[in-house]
């Protein structure tokens, strides 16, 4: 039995959902694009908690004494 | 469980958020390597019993990442080099609605995906905090 395809006209920063789960998408860094589990945004979380980012003092307070490395 | 740095300032704690674990953890399969890494060093870091070698993130980072404000905890937790920890957690410093300071989780990830098309745990950090990835 042949499977139907359904066909998306879709682009990059749009969402779908399946299966009640969100997939945003995203490019495939091929010059193409695909989806991927959706990524809520901090600010999006911060308001919704009522939460926001500590101050750079604050930061640099606790992590005078912390290294960097090579990464990101 | 409290961060409790040394020099005596108040205790910050660290936050796994229910949302970003699924979006971040809860992504790989039910008994994938990196889920099983992930759920074993939140629960030593929830213990409380372990030094935890954090590292900061850089505001600016290779590949266009910034992450300002974020410290990061390779996993595994007693591991250092890539083949050995190839997983990463960042999380973001935040303040509460109550004035009090918390370590949350923004992101989980391989820190040098085999694949290109694979997005590093840094990239997905960025994406979260900015949006976007870089």
């Amino acid at each position: 039995m042949a499977t139907a395809v359904k066909r998306l006209d879709l682009t990059i920063g749009e969402f779908v959902e399946i299966a009640g789960r969100r997939y945003e998408v995203v490019s495939d860094r091929e010059g193409g694009v695909t989806i991927e589990p959706a990524i809520t945004s901090a600010a999006e979380l911060h308001a919704l908690r009522g939460t926001k980012p500590a101050n750079a003092e604050d930061f640099e307070r606790l992590s005078v004494d912390v290294p960097f490395d090579d990464e990101g | 469980m409290p961060e409790i740095p040394a020099g005596g300032p108040p205790p910050v704690s660290i936050e796994f958020g229910s949302l970003e674990w699924e979006e971040e953890v809860e992504r790989y399969g039910a008994h994938s390597a990196a889920r099983a890494q992930a759920q074993s060093a939140r629960k030593t870091i929830e213990a409380g019993t372990a030094k935890l070698d954090w590292k900061r993130c850089k505001a600016d980072g290779p590949g266009g990442t910034r992450l300002p404000g974020c410290r990061k905890l390779y996993v595994p937790l007693d591991k250092q080099g890539a083949s050995e920890a190839p997983y990463g957690f960042v999380f973001q410093l935040i303040q509460k609605p109550d004035s009090s300071l918390a370590w949350n989780l923004i992101a989980f990830g391989e820190r040098h995906p085999a694949d290109g098309r694979t997005r590093n745990v840094y990239e997905r950090a960025h994406k979260r905090l900015h949006g976007r990835y870089p």
